[in-house]
C-alpha cells in the first residue's frame, strides 16, 4: 500500500488545466475574482443582478471566478553512491517509496508527475516526463529499489532544471545533501523558478547509533577513500554534533532559499510530510 | 661482517612489508560520505601505529625465515678463579735435601717435606681456586680430581709425606694432570703446577701428544725445578747435552714449544722455592685473559619473538574489530 500525503503551495498555479490548487486563471471556481460585463464572459449562469443594477451604463454583469489549476510535480532524485548506504534502513528503499508516495499523492491530487534522476549525468533511463501517470508509483519503486548507485557524484542535480520545464512545478529534491554547501546554493539557484522542498534522506546509523567502540574501516562509495576509525563514545559525540551542525546549516541554506528542508531520518513518514505542507 | 642468513632468498619476502601501507587489511564499511566525518587525531594516529606494526611484523617475519645468525667469533673474556692441578713428584730423590744428602736430613728439610708445607700455605691463600692432585714417580697416581673442598686438598698434600721412591717418569703425570681439563668449559686459568727435582727423556710420539692436550685445554705449565746445587741449570746449555745425563734441560727445551704460558722456576733451597711459588701465585692473581669462540647463534628465534610483539597489537585491533553498522 503506498502511503500518501497531502500538499498544498503557497502561489497560484500557472497551468490552465484543471486541478486543486489556487489558479490565477478565471474560470470556473468558487473563488470570486471580481464583476465582468457579460460580454467577457456569457455566461448567464452567474448573472448578478445586482450588480447590474448597479451599473450606470446598464450592462449585465455576471460574477467571475478564479479556477483551481494542476501543478506539476517532479522528484528530482540524486542517485550517487552515496545514496546506497545502508544502516538502519535502506537509504535507497527510503528514496523508493518517497517517490512512489509522491508519484501516486500527485495522481490522487490530480497533478503530473515527473522524475528526474542523477548521479554524474541524467539517468535518462529513469527519466519520467510529466504526466499524468496512473502507474508511475508502483513502477518506479520496484526500479528505484533495484537500483545500485554507482554514481560518483550527483554533478547532474545542477542540469536537472532543464527538464523541469518553464511551468512553476512543485520539486521534490531528494538526497542525502552529503555535498559542499556552496554547491547546494548553486543547485537551489538554478531551480529558484520552481517551489522546491528539500527531502534529506538521512540514516541515524550515520551520526547516531554508530557501534559504541572498536576499530572501523570506513570507505566513500564515490570517491573509494578509506578511513580507519577508532570508535569511541566521544567520537560519536563528535559525530553526532557535526551532523547536527550540518542539520542547522542545512535548514539555514534552504530557509533562505524558500523551504525548510524536510529530513527523513531511517523512515519515511507520510503524514509527517503533510504536517510539513500544513504547518507552514 | 658477522651476520649471516641461512635461506638468503627470503629476504624477497621483505618487500611484503609495504603491503599495510597498501591495505588496511579490514573489510571496509560503506559511508556515504568521508567529508562529514569530523577529523580525529587519534584514529588517524592509531591508523599509522596498526600499519607500521603490520609492516614491522611482516618485517620481522620475513628475516625469521631467511633465518639469520650471528656467525662464530671469539670474544675475549676474564676468568677469576683458576683450576690448578698440583702435579707433585714422589721419586725417591725427593726425600733428599737440598744440599743433596739423603741422610742426616732432617725430615721436615727434605725436598718433599718444603715443597708440601708450601703448597699447603700456597692452598690455603688462594680461595677461588679449584684444586686437583696428582703425585707421580714411576706413575701418576690419582689423588684428587678438580675439587674447592680445601680440607680435602689439604689432606691430600699431606698424604704426599710419605716416603718417595721410584724414578721421576714426567709425561705420564702430565697426561693425567691434563686428563683433568678435559671436556670441562674454560671459565678461568688452567695451571698444572709442576714441582719436581728431575725429569726424564720423554719420547717424540708423547710429546707431540702431550703438546696438542696442552693447546686443546689452553692450560698454563708452571714448572717448579727443585734443582739439586750439583745439577745443571736449566737456562745453561749443559757442557755435553745428552738426554740422559742432563734431561731437564731438554724437557725445558720442550716445555718451551709447548705454545701455552710456561715458566719454569729453578729453587735450589727452600727460600728460593717459596720466592717461586709467591711468583706463581702473583701471576696467577692477573685475570686471566683469553678468547673464547663462540659458536654461530641462531637469531631466527627473536625475530620471531619480535614478530609476535608486534602481531599482538594486531591480533588486539582484530579483535576490536566492528564490521557492521547495525548493532
Amino acid at each position: 500500500m503506498t502511503p500518501e500525503f497531502h500538499y498544498s503551495v503557497g502561489w497560484r498555479a500557472s497551468g490552465a488545466h484543471p486541478g486543486t490548487h489556487r489558479s490565477g486563471h478565471l474560470g470556473s471556481g468558487h473563488e470570486f475574482a471580481g464583476q465582468v460585463p457579460f460580454i467577457a464572459n456569457p455566461d448567464p449562469r452567474h448573472l448578478d443582478l445586482r450588480a447590474s443594477l448597479h451599473d450606470p451604463y446598464g450592462q449585465l454583469m455576471v460574477r467571475s471566478f478564479r479556477q483551481r489549476s494542476a501543478i506539476p510535480v517532479f522528484v528530482v532524485a540524486d542517485l550517487s553512491a552515496s545514496m546506497g548506504f545502508r544502516g538502519m534502513a535502506d537509504k535507497l528503499e527510503n528514496l523508493a517509496r518517497f517517490t512512489a508516495s509522491a508519484a501516486y499523492s500527485a495522481y490522487r491530487t490530480g497533478d503530473p508527475f515527473g522524475f528526474v534522476g542523477c548521479d554524474e549525468g541524467i539517468r535518462s533511463d529513469l527519466l519520467l516526463p510529466l504526466r499524468l501517470h496512473k502507474s508511475a508509483a508502483p513502477d518506479l519503486y520496484e526500479r528505484l529499489r533495484g537500483l545500485s548507485p554507482a554514481g560518483r557524484s550527483a554533478e547532474a542535480l545542477c542540469q536537472a532544471a532543464p527538464h523541469l520545464g518553464r511551468q512553476r512545478a512543485l520539486v521534490f529534491l531528494v538526497s542525502d545533501f552529503h555535498f559542499p554547501l556552496d554547491r547546494l546554493d548553486t543547485l537551489l539557484s538554478s531551480l529558484t523558478r520552481h517551489d522546491v522542498v528539500p527531502v534529506v534522506l538521512w540514516d541515524s546509523a550515520e551520526y547516531e547509533r554508530l557501534p559504541p567502540r572498536g576499530l572501523t574501516c570506513v570507505e566513500d562509495p564515490e570517491t573509494g577513500e578509506r578511513r580507519r576509525l577508532f570508535m569511541r563514545p566521544s567520537l560519536r559525540e563528535k559525530f553526532r554534533t557535526a551532523f547536527e551542525q550540518r542539520r542547522t546549516a542545512l535548514i539555514h541554506l534552504c530557509i533562505q532559499r524558500g523551504r525548510e528542508p524536510f529530513f527523513v531520518i531511517d523512515r519515511f513518514d507520510a503524514e509527517a510530510l503533510t504536517r510539513y505542507f500544513y504547518q507552514t | 661482517m658477522t651476520l649471516g642468513f641461512a635461506e638468503p632468498w627470503a629476504l624477497l619476502l621483505i618487500a611484503l612489508a609495504v603491503l599495510p601501507w597498501l591495505k588496511s587489511g579490514q573489510r571496509a564499511l560503506a559511508y556515504s560520505s568521508l567529508a562529514l566525518i569530523p577529523a580525529d587525531p587519534l584514529s588517524v594516529l592509531l591508523d599509522r601505529l596498526l600499519r607500521l606494526a603490520g609492516a614491522a611484523a611482516l618485517l620481522c617475519l620475513a628475516l625469521a625465515i631467511a633465518g639469520p645468525y650471528l656467525r662464530e667469533q671469539w670474544v675475549e673474556r676474564i676468568g677469576t678463579g683458576a683450576h690448578i692441578v698440583l702435579l707433585l713428584d714422589r721419586s725417591s730423590s725427593m726425600n733428599e735435601n737440598f744440599t743433596g744428602k739423603y741422610l742426616g736430613a732432617r725430615p721436615h728439610e727434605s725436598k718433599s717435606a718444603v715443597a708440601r708445607k708450601l703448597l699447603s700455605e700456597f692452598v690455603a691463600r688462594r680461595e677461588h681456586d679449584l684444586f686437583a692432585m696428582v703425585d707421580f714417580s714411576a706413575a701418576p697416581i690419582y689423588v684428587l680430581p678438580l675439587t674447592q673442598d680445601r680440607q680435602a686438598v689439604q689432606a691430600a698434600i699431606a698424604a704426599a709425606g710419605g716416603r718417595g721412591h721410584g724414578v721421576t717418569h714426567i709425561a705420564p703425570g702430565l697426561a693425567m694432570a691434563l686428563d683433568f681439563f678435559t671436556g670441562r668449559p674454560l671459565t678461568g686459568s688452567r695451571i698444572i703446577l709442576l714441582v719436581s727435582d728431575g725429569a726424564a727423556r720423554i719420547d717424540d710420539e708423547t710429546r707431540d701428544r702431550l703438546r696438542q692436550w696442552f693447546q686443546e685445554t689452553q692450560s698454563s705449565l708452571y714448572w717448579i725445578y727443585l734443582r739439586n746445587p750439583r745439577g745443571g741449570r736449566l737456562s745453561e746449555k749443559p757442557a755435553n747435552p745428552n738426554e740422559s745425563t742432563t734431561p731437564e734441560y731438554f724437557l725445558h727445551q720442550y716445555f718451551q714449544t709447548l705454545g701455552v704460558p710456561y715458566r719454569a722456576f729453578e729453587a735450589d733451597n727452600p727460600e728460593a722455592m717459596q720466592g717461586a711459588i709467591a711468583e706463581v701465585e702473583r701471576l696467577e692473581n692477573l685475570p686471566l685473559r683469553y678468547l673464547e669462540k663462540l659458536p654461530r647463534r641462531e637469531m631466527s628465534t627473536w625475530c620471531y619473538g619480535v614478530a609476535l610483539f608486534f602481531l599482538l597489537p594486531l591480533i588486539a585491533a582484530k579483535a576490536m574489530e566492528v564490521n557492521s553498522w547495525a548493532r
